[in-house]
């Protein structure tokens, strides 16, 4: 067949300018309706939860004048963008993100601290602890969140058992494929590993007088830890908690009835709900003896420290966000258990909220210090070795050496 | 670009050995030539072009100049001018082909490399991020400390003339008025509502609405409570209620140092991009200087890569010839296979084949890390019966997956690619070879596969290049994994330079762009040395034709 | 999967040649097209298979994506229906956006790159090898920062033209410009090549100028070759992450790449069916202007003129 190119290439032609001229025009119209920065706010928040908070910043806006303009923003890209974006004047004015990132952003004076007033003491105990970095305020707390068991009811009608090796027998009683799930990935998952850690007494860092981690006083390397160490070696050996097993088998596993129980956050009681299974929520069984406390996470807002709008942003976070009222509102929307006290309790008549608040009574906020990601990326790395055999004492005691020297080097 | 020859003289490498063409392609390339002489359409398109262009042009200066930004004003009236300069000039033919793509890449990719070259001589970084005025001015926010104890203050905003002011009703009744020069003091004359002060003769109260329009003013508004400067002053951040603070650290611009008031350390601005005290105590955030060659010799005296270096470099150029060589060959074969007017389907075939460029790559990678999966992929589990094949986690059979996956991902780009250059090849080359009794694969390989080179060699060194820095890929299926155990820092059997130079620079929560910037310019040197090697090498296939 | 059978296969044929005939007639179709199908079987499974597990997803309502080997279990549109409707991602506003920055880039990537292509392959000036060696060195520099740098150069541009900065398709096409000549050039540098440069000498004896010979002469010749790179150039676009993530934030802005990708930035929220319908939509543009652009790409000009 013998083509027309003159044609086509002056279709080509007509295509490109129409287009061009399309994407000029519609280029123009978006940037007009933003420009009254004066009395607009651009905040910076998670895909997943921007539908929650949608409704209260329109009545934000009816109730203050105030427009708010929410963008919804990749979680794992959130915060670098941030910290290039914000010394140019160009970010954001608020960010939704989790407490520990705090130290790196407060190390690179891209936040600025929040002034609660007395609405610090509305605040419950871990929530306030969490927003509070080298003694100030810096985030104004949203929800908390923390792993617990969940549990099918269908195939184990009992209350989760207390100690790891009752839970165990139970879910092999059941006689399903897995007696129990919980999600690992290829460079280790600390964070869902780290009850169990505690159960043994085993932790990164000390609790100061506070009752928060010093960062200074670092005890991972200590005989609790090698005792986790080697309990983890025999669990890997037994096959029951993989490094194979990723968020997707554990999930899909629980979803079709293959596991009665399941180490998660509140994040998946959905999807397990609609997958048409009836769940309940149980504290974490004990491996070493001691209680078996989660970390905590506090998910909340940053002000940028270069903001043109402080006050507008401070006068939404704290005489808006932080009220009950809107707390509630936010924990109905998204099932997450409010920062405010009173708001909490109140959510807490649901039975899934109140079982992960049971689980997370003593649960102590991850540590904010900017050495924090290193500390978290040898501790998985080791704890996937010891669950694919490595030798856990000596393991245990390089994995101290490594995280040690991250953290003088950061201090340099 | 510049052009002493215009186009007068012809392209030795295409003439040389052009096929000679069939009579009846002759006669019809000829009524091509003859329709190509002459005409005013053009000239016409091409002034009322250069005319909307400058019209453009001018309207863009206008606004430059507004905005004052000299810098650009220069770049873009050197384009103007340029781009006119070229256009109505006779001659200098390659030029005007060449301006306007050049111009693009000059901006937006030259651009890229300088500012990379830039940083690599600042601490730009964790703790460097931004300026010296924003460091100071965060330092001094986080330095205000609320006085233990103290009570808050309900307020209202004032305005006389350009001075602000807060207008605070205390618990007991008593109504105070101060602005930055004036203290608070009480005062008699308040409009009352109710319990709480809302105005003041002579002074504009502020709404909330009023509020946002100063909101920089009354963040920077600090009402001192007495004449005593320790007992702190009013400051207010939301415009309804007020704190006292008392400042910890004070600022002094002619020594250009920071004092805390508590302590009596005074931190002296650093040529580190720190406030630093005498016993080598810093204050985060510092700010971003320039910092010479540091850069270059953390990078040269970077421990951490020192073993695995060498694994590594010999690794990313394995990686990167295999990806070359096996995408193209693939893409070739498939170009090749589906090259056949008799074959049914096979457009159909085609159209399947390029899927797995038309799919975002970070799913692929995805889906794959999920097939390899040892206990419970799709490869052990259904094509291996359940063998435990440890594809992702055994440094060899990693490397393996590494380069299947990216073959996956790449052959559909060589098939397109070679799809389109294999029609440069004449049909009668291969009817002619046939003809005198040539063998398929003799055709092959030395009639179409060095026509072929002539074209897609410069495109195998890009794709070499693209492949020596595949980030993507390594990142997203193994992490680099499985990690070197002698290793101090996470690197492993699968990372390629950049992802090793990427965990390097960036840490856990530590962004080092200053040293990830020298490591880039390294690793272009390297890139840059074996392509110009190869590129010279190829000046003998481009006159092959 | 589905693959026609070849309907002059022998075997669906009354046996009415003698046997010998018939044999030989087999091995000459073997040797002619019946050993590509069995090689285009195979590559087109080893190229479809992981997509299986995307379709898979997109199709169960509520599944993960390679949590489950057992594909196909459920079958519905529910996920299709969730993210057409969800009024905060914007998809039918992705698509479009995707098209039409794709479209454009494309578009001006060839006329660009033609252009230079054209300089190269028929003019002789000085620094002209400096050019092409420029051009293939420029693509090499480690990207790592680029981000950086296009997003302070683009915001300092949106500064002065609204119309031209951050959160503009303007601004993002521009952006993808900057790579329109690069390894593009160099595709058609070399198919410029191989056509003689006795049509362009018997052009100017007639008396046309460059700009004809150009337009009228070269662009048609090289036809398949602009399909090519046309093609390339819009799938590369379409699937940039990387500038387009920093560079449109707003939700109506996206394209289809930074749409979806939110979607399951964060594993623990991920809804992966949805996600799955999205990218399987999302390669449909492709996979739709490559069958209809195949016949220019394999049937050009130069192709079609002999038979």
């Amino acid at each position: 067949m013998l083509v027309k190119p003159q044609r086509f290439i002056a279709l080509g032609a007509i295509a490109t300018s129409a287009a061009l001229l399309l994407s000029a025009c519609s280029g123009g119209g978006t940037d007009d309706k933003k420009d009254d920065s004066a009395s607009s706010l651009t905040v910076w928040v998670d895909a997943e939860r921007i539908d929650a908070l949608k409704a209260a910043a329109a009545d934000y806006t009816t109730e203050s004048g105030v427009k708010v303009n929410l963008v919804s923003k990749d979680v794992s890209t959130t915060k670098d963008d941030f910290l290039q974006q914000a010394p140019t004047g160009k970010g954001p004015d608020i960010i939704m993100g989790a407490h520990d990132w705090a130290g790196e952003l407060v190390t690179n004076g891209v936040i600025s601290p929040i002034e609660l007033g007395d609405k610090a003491a509305d605040f419950s105990d871990v929530a306030l602890r969490a927003a509070t970095y080298e003694g100030k305020v810096y985030q104004l707390p949203y929800a908390v969140e923390n792993i617990a068991i969940l549990r099918n009811t269908a195939l184990a009608a009992e209350t989760t058992p207390a100690t790891w090796d009752d839970m165990i027998a139970a879910g092999k009683a059941a006689g399903t494929k897995y007696p129990f799930v919980v999600e690992q990935k290829a460079d280790g998952d600390p964070y869902h590993l780290a009850p169990f850690a505690a159960s043994f007494g085993a932790s990164i860092f000390g609790v100061d007088a506070d009752g928060g981690y010093d960062p200074n006083n670092l005890i991972l390397g200590d005989a609790e830890g090698v005792a986790f160490a080697q309990w983890l070696s025999k669990v890997g050996a037994e096959g029951i908690i993989s490094p194979e097993i990723d968020g997707d088998i554990a999930k899909q596993a629980f979803l079709d009835g293959e596991s009665p129980y399941w180490l998660t956050g509140p994040w998946n009681v959905s999807a397990a709900t609609d997958a048409g299974i009836t769940v309940a929520v149980d504290p974490i069984p004990s491996a070493g003896g001691q209680p078996a406390n989660p970390f905590a996470g506090v998910k909340g807002f940053y002000i940028n420290s270069e903001s043109k709008n402080a006050v507008a942003a401070n006068d939404f976070l704290v005489n808006y966000l932080g009220t009950n009222e809107v707390q509630k509102e936010l924990a109905a929307v998204g099932s997450v258990l409010p920062a405010l006290t009173e708001a909490a309790t109140e959510a807490g008549a649901d039975p899934i909220i109140a079982g992960f608040t049971a689980a997370g009574k003593n649960a102590i906020p991850m540590p904010a210090v900017p050495a924090m990601g290193a500390v978290w990326q040898y501790w998985g790395i080791a704890e996937t070795e010891i669950l694919n055999g490595s030798e856990p004492v000596a393991r245990w005691a390089k994995l101290a050496s490594d995280v040690q020297a991250a953290i003088d080097a950061d201090k340099k | 670009m510049n052009t002493h020859q215009p186009d007068t003289e012809h392209p030795d490498s295409a003439a040389a050995s052009a096929p000679e063409p069939e009579r009846k392609k002759s006669v019809q390339l000829r009524r091509m030539a003859e329709q190509a002489g002459g005409g005013i359409g053009p000239l016409i398109l091409k002034i009322v072009l250069l005319g909307l262009f400058d019209a453009l042009g001018v309207f863009a200066v206008l606004l430059i100049v507004q905005a004052q930004n000299w810098f650009m004003l220069v770049v873009v009236a050197a384009i103007i001018v340029f781009f006119n300069w070229v256009y109505l000039r006779p001659g200098a033919t390659p030029a005007k082909y060449l301006a306007p793509g050049f111009a693009f890449l000059i901006i937006f990719q030259l651009f890229v490399v300088v500012y990379t070259g830039y940083i690599g001589f600042t601490n730009y970084g964790t703790g460097h991020n931004g300026s010296k005025d924003q460091a100071i001015s965060s330092l001094l926010a986080s330095g205000q400390e609320r006085v233990e104890d103290s009570a808050s203050y309900p307020v209202t905003v004032l305005q006389q003339g350009d001075t602000l002011g807060l207008l605070v009703t205390e618990a007991d009744g008593t109504v105070k008025y101060g602005d930055a020069e004036h203290p608070l003091d009480e005062v008699n004359d308040a409009e009352m509502d109710g319990d709480t002060a809302t105005g003041r003769p002579g002074f504009d109260t502020l709404t909330f609405a009023d509020i946002l329009t100063v909101q920089d003013t009354l963040t920077e508004l600090a009402v001192p409570l007495s004449d005593d400067p320790n007992d702190g002053s009013l400051r207010t951040s939301d415009g309804r209620q007020a704190f006292v603070y008392v400042s910890n650290l004070v600022y002094d611009e002619e020594a250009d140092t920071l004092t805390n008031t508590e302590t009596g350390v005074v931190y002296t601005a650093s040529a580190e991009g720190t406030f630093q005290s005498e016993n080598g105590k810093n204050l985060y955030p510092g700010w971003n200087v320039t910092v010479g060659f540091d850069n270059f010799a953390k990078a040269i005296g970077e421990e951490s890569i020192r073993g695995p270096l060498l694994s590594v470099t010999v690794w990313t150029f394995v990686f990167a010839v295999i990806s070359v060589a096996t995408t193209f060959f693939l893409g070739l074969f498939m170009a090749i296979v589906f090259n056949n007017d008799r074959m049914r389907g096979r457009k159909m075939y085609r159209a399947l084949v390029i899927l797995p460029y038309a799919f975002p790559a970070f799913l692929s990678a995805m889906i794959w890390a999920g097939l390899l999966s040892k206990s419970y992929g799709f490869i052990n589990q259904v094509l291996f019966f359940g063998a435990e094949i440890p594809w992702l986690t055994d440094p060899m059979l990693a490397k393996f997956s590494v380069l299947a996956v990216n073959l996956w991902l790449g052959f559909p780009y060589m098939f397109l690619v070679t799809m389109g250059a294999l029609q440069s090849i004449p049909d009668e080359l291969q009817e002619a070879a046939t003809v005198d009794g040539a063998r398929p694969w003799q055709i092959f390989r030395l009639i179409k596969l060095p026509l072929l080179l002539v074209s897609v060699t410069p495109l195998l060194i890009a794709s070499f290049a693209f492949n020596f820095n595949n980030f993507n890929i390594i990142y997203m299926l193994t992490g680099g994994g499985p990690r070197f155990e002698d290793a101090d820092a996470n690197i492993g059997a699968t990372d390629i330079l950049i992802s090793m130079v990427y965990k390097v620079a960036f840490t856990g929560q530590t962004r080092d762009y200053g040293l990830a910037s020298v490591f880039s310019i390294l690793i272009f040197i390297i890139v840059t040395i074996v392509t110009v090697i190869s590129f010279k090498r190829t000046k003998a296939l481009e006159d092959i034709n | 999967m589905t693959t026609t059978l070849n309907p002059e296969t022998p075997v669906a044929r009354p046996a009415v040649a003698p046997r010998s005939a018939r044999s030989r007639r087999l091995r000459r179709l073997w040797r002619d097209t019946g050993w590509r199908h069995l090689v285009g079987i195979a590559v087109v499974i080893y190229a479809i298979f992981p997509i299986l597990y995307v379709l898979s997803a997109a199709f169960n309502p509520n599944g993960t994506l390679t949590g489950s080997n057992a594909l196909f279990s459920e079958v519905g549109f529910d996920s299709f229906a969730r993210i057409l409707n969800n009024p905060d991602q914007p998809f039918a506003a992705w698509f479009a956006n995707t098209v039409i920055i794709g479209g454009v880039t494309a578009l001006l990537t060839v006329f660009l790159g033609a252009m230079a292509a054209y300089a190269f392959s028929r003019m002789r000036f000085s620094g002209r090898r400096m050019g092409l060696l420029t051009l293939l060195l420029v693509q090499m520099f480690p990207q790592l920062l680029a981000v950086v740098a296009i997003f302070l150069l683009m915001s300092s541009i949106g500064d002065i033209f609204p119309a031209l900065g951050l959160n503009t398709k303007t601004g993002l096409i521009m952006v993808y410009m900057g790579g329109a000549l690069g390894v593009n050039t160099y595709l058609m540098y070399g198919f410029f090549n191989t056509i003689p440069v006795s049509i362009d000498e018997a052009a100017k004896i007639d008396g046309a100028g460059h700009t004809r010979i150009f337009f009228t002469i070269i662009l048609r010749l090289v036809l398949p070759i602009l399909v090519v790179v046309g093609l390339l150039a819009f799938i590369t676009s379409t699937n940039e992450y990387v500038i387009a993530s920093v560079m449109l934030t707003d939700p109506e802005n996206k394209t289809l790449a930074v749409g979806l990708y939110q979607l399951v930035s964060n594993p623990r929220y991920a809804d992966w069916s949805a996600f799955s319908a999205g990218a399987v939509m999302s390669a449909l543009p492709v996979v739709i202007i490559f069958v209809a652009l195949q016949k220019y790409i394999v049937g050009g000009l130069t192709a079609g003129s002999v038979k």
